[in-house]
Parts: structure tokens; sequence; C-alpha cells
């Protein structure tokens, strides 16, 4: 905008501004904003509200902008300040987040870690003194010129005059090229102690719900710590988490896209964050709301957003894939033929109830959790070749599965852990020390496993997406400053069998300012500690106090993504405020009635699996097809490696043989039974069992892959159980019964469920028109252990 | 997510729901655009180039092959003569006439340096471009680049694994997918190909099973596999069955067999390429590339020659050379070498003083990689060791500049950013940047 000819002017809304509606919403209905063609726009009037008395000049002007629509009127105030006199520029507040915003200090460029072609900014301008020094004095002093700002590298770089390699990032004519030239025509002042520092930033509208393919613009404050405010639409960065659902642009302008859904917008300024919450339904909002009040807590904490969405849950699931789906879920399993049949012809309206009950007294249930378990805590086996050196892997896969057995409370579980001392015979949790050894591993392990945040990027830099600093990290590292080693024999890959105790002496220094850190929690003050008191206790009691924001939630969350399919934070070990719940109120309900049952994981469990809505079937309808963040419907899971290898043995009736690795295993064993990652099996690996490098759940991988398909089709082990001299296959073609009673079982048998009629017909059809019996049998149970059906829970 | 259920029209033409599920798709958000721009840009070239890698891991020496020091001291010299090659200026060991005989159509980088002497970082850096594992904790914590190139180009047909290695992945694990996902770790063959009895396992029938009663179940499957496809919207049921179709078509149709079936060759050819591992992997690289592979790498064996370095590369030599040579020529001849990026790297190199046991030590402060084919300029030497080969002269390249190079002849943009399991993008090159003056 130019006002007569004197320069550009900095035009913001003025946060008077207002939106007026003509009318008002009918009662009852819910706001929803829409994209309304704007069909005559024009100037009303521009007043001149003060004048100063020069110099400089400063002129004030308000322009009154009346849109008219055919529903809504809109005036907006505008407050011009002509460049000249426009408050100075100050590094901090303008010249830093426009660095950010213009991708300058961005990972691909200089704020990568050793710059780009000499030129260094701190990583998204965390450290603003350092990127002061590097644009103002290194280099020489060449890269700013005072006398003529239009000369300086800086701004000839950046508008492409001079050849660079980022190309053309800054139009010449654009007012963020006025503010740095402006800055640098004031004579580049550094960042002091008195400027004003951003406390907070909010965005408006902070809830949306937005009809599909519209616009929302968002416009974002910043409060300053001299208490003013200012609008920072145009230079806050915006990420959208879903973009599917609706898109940001970098100018703060939501287009939300074809579909329904649940998404947040992140709005970053300078190290504040603000989030934008939005709802795009699905379809027009359903008049027709579910008669009959929900049955659990759980449920009535899902149907408000089914309403705001516009869907309908799909109908329950029936009782062989209730069933299927349960024992899967909780104990890793296939029903058998006969708790198909047995739990078919049960009649009590309290069945699903017992049978939840049922399997979480099985063994079944604590070697599946604990299998679980182990990957999270990265008990692994890979890296100790001696049954010796990998004694302890066996001896924490046991105290696990133990713990889970005998339904130890989590906080006691995780505190056990965390707080380990002594040799891995006289208390196992010690072997978790093995495979978290630095301070990098403590941090980053006891932040994912139980604290459900990632923090990885708060080791080197401010974490671009969170509050995390390196204070934080490395106040977290203190706590483990002082774990001791020693003994054990350091042959393997790391030394096994060491003693772990607290040392007298142990410290963290901050890497950058050397300071030595205290020990503090993540996101608290330093605990008070004597140099008895060993730092990680005191952790594990901030960690398990019911108050704890982080500890509850997040096996709240665990639990309920193991069971839903996805976690209501997703992915499930990566709360943030800038990566919201899709149901805070569900969660937090989750969490506080997991602490107040006394951390009974159970309990958790029976909760979550209780719902209905844990019953209703995969099954889309029209208003949820495109859903999967509502958990209006369950979502199908692959089976994992080792349940699906034990599915196919438990069909077959051919176990599978398990050599090498710690031991000798008995014919038998099942593959969720197995101690460690390293007992060689290639189906395993193919089907994603995972290396237990890391914390994260996300290393078991789901994805599907060529090899699967290959192992699936052509597997030696899959064959030898279809060939197994003593095993299904072989009684089956044996038989004399009736083939559709063969059948019938068949079905039962592999899918957990009886066959439709036109299932029997076409396997009966096959079977008997087909010369080797045993051929036959085989290829039908190929054929359906090898279906989605078979492979998905669903 | 609606770009999983309709096909999207990006610049570089349609990307089907298939291709879009063979990416996987764990992430949602600027790494799926980020692929799939990738896609789009490696399929927006009219013809994707492949890549065949010969790996030495082990370290070969760089002193006794590609940057030979004639007037050192006779105890960094080494037992080989240079010889004078079609490209003028350039002289390479007297061990590898073959490649003298193409030398105008290959380029020696002989600068290259990473700094560290442990196999396991070291390959980490050549594999991946980042320095990761140490001698104690070895997991591998970056994709290879083979894997980066089955995600961001994927295979250059549709069925044929876009990476493959042979005869198997180096044993580090160095060659694998990491956070990218079983979809993109290797194919391996699993067996030489120079053996009579060649088969790949993969793709071979357990004993027992005939590709008839393959054809059966497969039709049973058709049959019996009526799951409603729509409860599942993750990609990975829909996946899933894309694979199988693909899988049975592997092993039950002809073209990948036969991609795979070396015998199919003109012995006269084979012979050319040589009879031994080097020679027949050469070829049948160049038959999985022709038949639409991307990336396949050549593993040769162990290089670590501490001891008596000139037996173990009399052994080793004159078959590489053999191989290389041949597969220089072969594409020459069938109008491929400007398709075909061929590369020749290890971990590292080995020292220029040869030590007590007539051997030479790990050495990463300077050594060669060749590069030749994919339409870089031949003949050309990109920067210099010192005298007696100790550190870089001239000219120093990194192993991300070596991938930043590969990646752009691939198409593949270097600012590709993949995330690892916390979800923080990384950059495929890092500061990495393609050595110019083989463009």
């Amino acid at each position: 905008m130019d006002l007569g000819g004197r320069g550009s002017v900095r035009a913001s809304f003025d946060p008077a501004a207002n939106l007026r509606a003509a009318g008002s919403p009918r009662a009852g209905a819910t706001p929803i904003t829409r994209d309304v063609p704007m069909t005559r726009r024009l100037v009303i009037g521009t007043r001149l509200a003060r004048t100063e008395p020069r110099p400089p000049t400063v002129v004030v002007a308000t322009i009154r902008l009346l849109v008219l629509t055919g529903v809504v009127s809109l005036i907006i105030g505008c407050r011009l300040v002509p460049a000249a006199s426009a408050p100075p520029v100050a590094f901090g507040t303008d010249v830093r987040p426009l660095l950010t915003k213009l991708g300058c200090n961005s990972g691909g460029c200089h704020g990568k870690a050793g710059g780009q072609n000499g030129f260094h900014l701190s990583l998204l301008g965390y450290e603003p003194e350092d990127d002061y020094e590097a644009i103002v004095r290194e280099a020489r002093g060449r890269r700013l010129f005072l006398a003529v700002p239009e000369r300086s590298l800086l701004l000839l770089k950046a508008t492409g005059t001079l050849p660079h390699g980022g190309g053309r990032i800054l139009a010449g004519d654009s007012d963020d090229y006025q503010v740095l030239r402006r800055w640098i025509a004031q004579g580049a002042p550094p960042p002091r102690a008195s400027d004003p520092v951003v406390q907070r930033i909010a965005v408006e509208p902070g809830n949306a719900l937005l009809s599909p393919k519209t616009h929302q613009p968002l416009r974002v404050s910043a409060f300053l710590s001299d208490g003013s405010q200012r609008d920072v639409t145009r230079l806050a960065l915006y990420e959208s988490n879903e973009p599917s659902v609706a898109e940001v642009s970098a100018t703060g302008v939501i287009e939300t896209q074809a579909r329904g859904g649940l998404f947040a917008v992140m709005v970053r300024y300078g190290d504040q964050f603000a989030v934008v919450h939005g709802t795009v339904p699905f379809h027009a909002e359903r008049s027709a709301v579910a008669t009959q009040p929900p049955r659990t807590w759980v449920d009535g904490m899902l149907r408000p957003q089914w309403q705001r969405l516009g869907i309908e849950p799909s109908p329950p699931a029936d009782d062989a894939t209730f069933l299927r789906r349960a024992s899967l879920d909780i104990c890793g399993t296939l029903p058998t033929s006969d708790e198909v049949r047995a739990y078919l012809s049960d009649r009590r309206p309290d069945k699903r109830a017992r049978l939840i009950d049922r399997l979480l007294e099985r063994p079944e249930y604590a070697s599946y959790f604990a299998l679980k378990w182990a990957d999270i805590l990265r008990n692994r086996g890979a890296g100790y070749s001696t049954s010796q050196q990998r004694a302890g892997t066996s001896l924490f896969a046991a105290w696990i599965r133990d713990a889970i057995d005998a339904n130890m409370p989590y906080d006691q579980f995780a505190t056990e852990i965390l707080t380990a001392v002594g040799t891995q015979e006289s208390n196992p949790p010690t072997v978790w020390y093995r495979a978290v050894r630095t301070s990098q591993d403590y941090v980053e392990s006891i932040s994912q496993t139980f604290l459900g945040v990632r923090v990885q990027c708060a080791q080197c830099h401010h974490h671009p997406a969170e509050r995390w600093s390196q204070d934080d990290y490395f106040g977290l590292a203190a706590v483990f400053a002082r774990v001791g080693r020693k003994g054990g024999f350091a042959d393997a890959e790391v030394p096994t069998s060491q003693t772990i105790f607290l040392a007298d002496e142990g410290r963290v220094e901050h890497p950058r300012t050397k300071r030595v850190m205290r020990p503090q929690p993540l996101g608290g003050a330093p605990f008070a500690l004597s140099r008895y008191d060993d730092p990680r206790q005191s952790l594990a009691h901030w960690m398990t106090d019911p108050s704890n924001p982080f500890f509850a939630r997040t096996m709240a969350n665990r639990i309920w993504g193991h069971f839903f399919g996805r976690g209501l934070i997703h992915p499930i070990d990566d709360a943030r405020s800038t990566n919201p719940p899709t149901h805070p109120e569900l969660l937090d309900a989750l969490a506080r009635d997991f602490a107040a049952s006394g951390y009974d994981v159970k309990h958790l469990i029976r909760v979550c699996c209780n719902s209905d809505a844990y019953a209703l079937s995969a099954v889309p309808n029209e208003s949820n097809r495109e859903d999967h963040q509502s958990f209006a419907r369950y979502y199908p899971k692959r089976l994992s490696a080792e349940v699906l290898l034990d599915a196919f043995s438990q069909v077959l009736d051919a176990p599978t043989d398990f050599s090498g690795g710690p031991g000798k295993f008995p014919r038998g064993t099942r593959a969720i039974d197995l101690p460690d990652e390293a007992v060689p099996n290639t189906f395993l690996d193919v089907f994603g069992r995972p290396a237990r490098s890391s914390s994260c759940e996300c290393e078991r991988v789901s994805e599907s892959s060529l090899g699967q398909a290959l192992a699936l089709i052509g597997s030696p082990l899959l064959e030898q159980k279809l060939n197994a001299a003593d095993g299904y296959v072989a009684r089956l073609s044996a038989d004399a019964r009736p083939v559709t009673e063969l059948i019938d079982e068949l079905f039962v048998r592999v899918l957990a469920r009886p066959p439709r009629s036109d299932e029997v017909a076409k396997a009966r059809k096959f079977i008997e028109s087909a010369p080797d019996r045993r051929a036959s049998y085989q290829s039908l149970l190929w054929s359906l252990m090898v279906s989605a059906e078979f492979l998905f829970n669903h | 997510m609606p770009a999983e259920r309709h096909s999207t029209q990006l610049p570089g033409g349609t990307i089907t729901r298939r291709q879009l599920l063979q990416l996987g798709v764990p992430f949602l958000g600027l790494g799926l655009v980020d692929v799939l721009r990738a896609r789009a840009s490696a399929a927006s070239t009219s013809r994707r180039r492949g890549l065949i890698v010969f790996w030495t891991h082990g370290g070969m020496s760089q002193q006794d092959t590609y940057d030979l020091k004639p007037d050192a001291p006779p105890q960094f010299r080494g037992m080989y003569r240079p010889i004078a090659t079609t490209a003028s200026g350039i002289t390479i060991t007297e061990r590898f006439p073959r490649q003298a005989r193409v030398m105008d159509r290959l380029s020696i980088v002989r600068s290259v340096h990473h700094g560290n002497a442990i196999h396991a970082p070291s390959a980490h850096w050549m594999q991946t471009g980042y320095f990761g594992p140490t001698l104690a904790r070895n997991a591998p914590q970056k994709p290879s680049f083979g894997s980066v190139i089955a995600r961001a180009a994927g295979a250059r047909v549709a069925d044929m694994p876009a990476y493959v290695t042979m005869p198997k992945s180096e044993a580090f694990g160095y060659q694998g997918a990491v956070y990218l996902g079983a979809a993109y770790q290797p194919f391996e063959v699993g067996a030489d190909p120079n053996a009579t009895d060649f088969r790949v396992s993969n793709l071979t029938l357990p004993r027992g099973l005939s590709i008839e009663a393959v054809r059966t179940r497969s039709a049973m499957l058709k049959q019996f596999d009526t799951l409603r496809r729509d409860i599942d919207t993750s990609g990975v049921l829909e996946g899933l069955d894309t694979f199988k179709a693909q899988a049975l078509e592997m092993v039950t149709g002809e073209r990948v067999r036969e991609a795979f079936d070396i015998n199919q060759e003109d012995p006269r050819l084979r012979d050319r390429y040589g009879r031994h591992l080097y020679g027949q992997a050469a070829l049948l690289a160049r038959r999985l590339i022709e038949a639409g592979s991307t990336c396949v790498t050549i593993n040769t064996g162990y290089w670590d020659h501490h001891d008596n370095i000139e037996k173990g590369l009399e052994q080793q030599l004159p078959p590489l050379d053999t191989a290389i040579g041949a597969l220089v020529e072969d594409l020459d001849l069938r109008g491929m070498l400007n398709d075909v990026l061929i590369y020749c790297a290890g971990e590292f190199g080995r020292t220029p003083l040869i030590n007590g046991h007539a051997g030479r030590d790990h050495w990463s402060n300077c050594f060669s990689v060749l590069l030749g084919g994919g339409g870089l300029k031949g003949g050309q030497i990109v920067g210099a060791s010192e005298p007696r080969g100790g550190d870089v002269q001239d000219r120093p390249v990194t192993p991300q500049d070596v991938l930043a190079t590969i990646y752009r002849v691939l198409d593949i943009p270097l600012d590709l950013h993949l995330r690892d399991a916390s979800g923080r993008p990384v950059s495929i090159v890092g500061a990495g940047k393609p050595i110019h003056e083989l463009f």
C-alpha cells in the first residue's frame, strides 16, 4: 500500500475491527462457517484520526471498508502508519520471526548444523544472540551495508539480485523487504534485554466448525511483555496436522477440503505456539440423535463428536466377530472352535463382559502384553550371541511377563524399572539400563515410554513444535547422571550383567552454556535433593503422582490405541500441544479413572473393551465411510508377526520350531512367548517384528510389503505346516465324516465363524471334484489363511 | 485420506492409488507430499534411470586400483604399475585392463573422505550419507540410498522389485530401509547367479509345491477372499492385496522370472562378463534394470586386506574389472549407458603405507569411488590425493556429495526429507551437493 508516495505503509487489522452479522443465527442451530460470495465491496470512507507534530510525521488513519454480501456486512478498520515514522524495528520481534517465516533458518538451509555456504543461523531462530552475530559481525560484517541498506548482501541474496543457492525468497517491493531494509537503515540494532518479549500468542478462531471447501482466515495476536499487543498474522507459521481435511496457507487462511474430519492447525510465532481445533462435518447435522442413553461413559464421550461430524456409528459387530476380535486384541490368540461354539450358544446378556474377564485371566494375555512391553523397553537379544550374555534378556522378559500376569500396578511397574539398582539376577529391571546407557537414551526412552512425548529435537535445539528446550532435555538427563555401573562382561554389543548403583558423583552439562544441570522433571522445577537421594526416586514420584499431566494419560492413550487401532493422541507417543487429542475429555477421563483405580491396567482394558464403541462393526455405513478419527466403527488391524505365525500354527496344529538364540525352545513354544527379538525366524522379520532399537511402538511395522506377500505364497514355513505329518491337514484328509461337516468345522477353526451356505457349496464342490483330497484341503486352508479376513482383526 | 482414494494429478503425470500404496503412507503431512513430489519428478523425465552398484565391503585399496602413486616410495607404491586408458591422462592399475578400454565412459572421484576408520560407522556413512552407529552399538540408524531410491522413485516398471541386492544384503544391515519401513527393504536375490543351480529363493516355491498348485490356490483365494475392502482406509489392506497380486504374478508369471533367468543370455555374452559371481551378478543386474528395477547392488565380498593384500587383490581385482568393463560395453551397445548409472565404492579405502603384514589398513581420509554412465561425463578425474595418498589435496568430496550426485542422476529432488520414527524430517543428502564436474 502506498500513501502519497512516501514509502510503504504498514497496515494491520485494527483489533477493534468487527464482524457484524445481519440477523442472528437460527436458535438451536450450530453456527458453522461457510464461504459466502462477496457481492459488493466498497470503501465507505477514510478518516484521519490523529496527526502528531513533526518530526516525524505520524498519520493514523482509519479506512472503513464495507463488504456487502447476501447476508453479512463487514466493516474493517485499518490503522495506517507511514513507514518512515514507524516504530523501530526490533531484532527479536520483527527480524527473527521474518527469518523463520522466509525459511532462512530452516533445517534445510542456513539453520542446519554447520549452516549453508558459511552462513549459519540457529535452527528456527532460537538463539537470537548468535543469529545477530552471524548477520551483523561474522564474515567481517560484509552481510550488511549500513550506509546503503539496499546494497546489503543479506538483501541482495534474499531477493536473488546476487546468486543465492536458496533462490529468490523475498520480493524487492514487499513489506517484508522493507522491514529488513529499515532495520539495517536504523543501524541494525541488536537484541536488547529491555526489548519486549512475546509472552504468548492467541489465534482466532481457536475452534472452528467449517463446511467442506470453505475458507477461514486466521488472526494471530502476540502479547508482549510491555503490555502491548500486535497482529502477527503475517509473520506466524502455520501447519495443518490433517492436510486431507484442511490445508492452511502461508498467510494463515484455512482451506477445508471436500471431505469431513477433525484437524488442528499449529500456529508458531517465535517460540510461542497456538492451535486451532477444527471440525468439518461429513454430513449435515443428523437430526436423528441416538434415542438410547449411552451405555458407558466412554460411549457418552464419543457421541458428541459423531453428532458434530454428522456421522452415525456402524451397528454392533456380531458375536463371532467380537469373540475373535477380543481374543486377538487381549490374548494375541485365535479362539478355538470349541470357544466359538460355546460363545455363540451362550445366551447370557453379559457374555461380552464375561468373555473379557476370562481373556484377561489367561496366560496368553500376559505373554502378549509382555511382548508389547519388551519391545517398548528395548529388551534386545541381538548383539548377545552366547546364552550367558543373553541371560539378562530372558530374566527381564520373564520379569515383565510376571508383572503383567500379576497385574502389577502400572505406577509400581514404571518405578521398579526407572529406579532399578542391583544385578540382573537380584533385580531383572536393571536390564533396562543395558540398552539405555547415555543421556540421550535416558531422556528419550523415559519421555517416549512413560510420558508420551518426543523430546529428541531438544537435544540440539529448541523443539520446533513444543515448549521443550535444551534446559528441559539436559535437566531430565541430569536425573540419571549418577547411574553407576560396575562389573559385567564387555564382550557383547554392549556390556552385559552389570551392577547398577547410585554413584557418588556424576553431572550433566548444558552443551551450549556449559552450566551443570540440576535434576528436574520435564517442564518442572529442579528437585530438592540431598547428596544421599537418588534423583530417579524423585522422578518416579513426580511421574506417578495422580496429578502428573503425562503418565496416566500416556498409558490410557497407549491402551486405547492398542484396542481401537488409533490413539486418542496419534501417534500414541507424540503428545504435543500442537498435536491435540481427538477427544480431550475422553482422554482426561480415562487417565483420571486409571489413576483412581490405583493404576490397574486390567481395569483400564475393561473400560475400553466393555464400551459399545469397541464392539462396533468394522463395516462402514454411508456416513462414517471416510472417517478414521472418531471411532464410529472398529478400525481393522493386520495381525502382528508373532500373532499371525501362532495363528497358522494353531489352525494347522503344527507348531513352529524355534532354534538358536538363547537356548532350545520346547516344541509348541509360541512366537508370543519368545524371550527376545533375535530368535531367528525370517517370517517374523518379514511381517514386521521390531529390532527393539527404539522405544517407539511405531518400530513394529504394520505396513504391507512385497516380501510379506511372497512369504504367504511360497514360505517353506507355511508349507511345512500344511504338510505336517500329525497336523490338521493330515487328520482332515483321513477323516471319514461327510465333507459338509468337515467344511463347517474348518471354517470355524480358521475364521472363527460358521461358513455361509454359498461358501459351503463352493468348498464342497471343490473338495469333491478334486482328485487329491489332501491337496484340495491344503488349497482351501491356504486360501482362507491368506484371505484378508484371516490376516486382519476386524 | 482422499489422496489415497483417487488418483492425484501431479505435474509429472498421474499417481495412481496403487503407486501411493507402494509408497506406504505411514506419516501424514509433509512427508507424503514430499514423496509424491519426488515421485512426480522422477516420473517426469521421459526415461527414468537405473543404478547398478558394485559394493566393495571391507574397503578396497584406492592406491592399488584407481589412484596409483607410481612415484611414491615403494612402501607406499604397492605392487601394480599404472596403465594408460582411453581417457587421456588417466591411468589405473594394470589389473584393470577392461576398464582401461572404457575409461572414456567412466569417471573417478579421488577425494572422497569421511574421517572414520571403523567398518560399521564407515559403511553407514557411505550407504546412508550419515554418521551413526559405532563399533559397540552398530544398529543401523538411517535408510540406505537404495531404500531412499525405492521410496522416492519406486520401480521403473510395476511388479519388479525397485531395489535388489545380490547375492545378499551386506551383513551389517546398512543396506536396509530402517524407518522407511519393510516395503523399502531390498529384495535379496539370495543366491550366486554364477552357480549352475542358480535360483531365487523368494521366487522359488518350496519343494512339493508346483506352480500349478499355486495357480489353483490363487483361484481359490479369489473365491473365498470376500471380506469387504472398505473396512480399511489405512491402505494396509489394499496394499497387501496389491502385493499379493504382484507376488503371485512374480511366482507364477513369466516376466519377473524371466528377468531373473540369466540362462536366457547368450553364453558368449555371459563369458564376456566373466563366469564368476561379479560378472554374472553384473549381467543379472543389467537384466533386472532392463526389466524395470531401479537400484541393484552387487556385494562383491570382503576387501579387508590387512594381511598380504596382493593375494586378496589378485583374486578380486580381475573379476571386478571384467564385470565392470563388460557391463559398460554391453550397456553402450544396447544404447542404455545414458540410462544406467554405474557406481563402485566401499566404506573406505586403505592406508597409503603398506603395513608389516604386507597389507593395508583402514583409511578414510582420502579414497576413490568410480562413477559412470547415467548421462554423466566420462573420462573425468575429480579431486586429487596428496602425492603419497594420505589426505585430500584438492576438491574434497563427502559421502553426501556422492549420494547427491546419484540422486541427481535419478531425478530425485535433493531437498527431499523423509520422516524418521520420531517424526523428524531427515534430509536425504544433508549438506551434500552433486559433483558438478560430472554433469
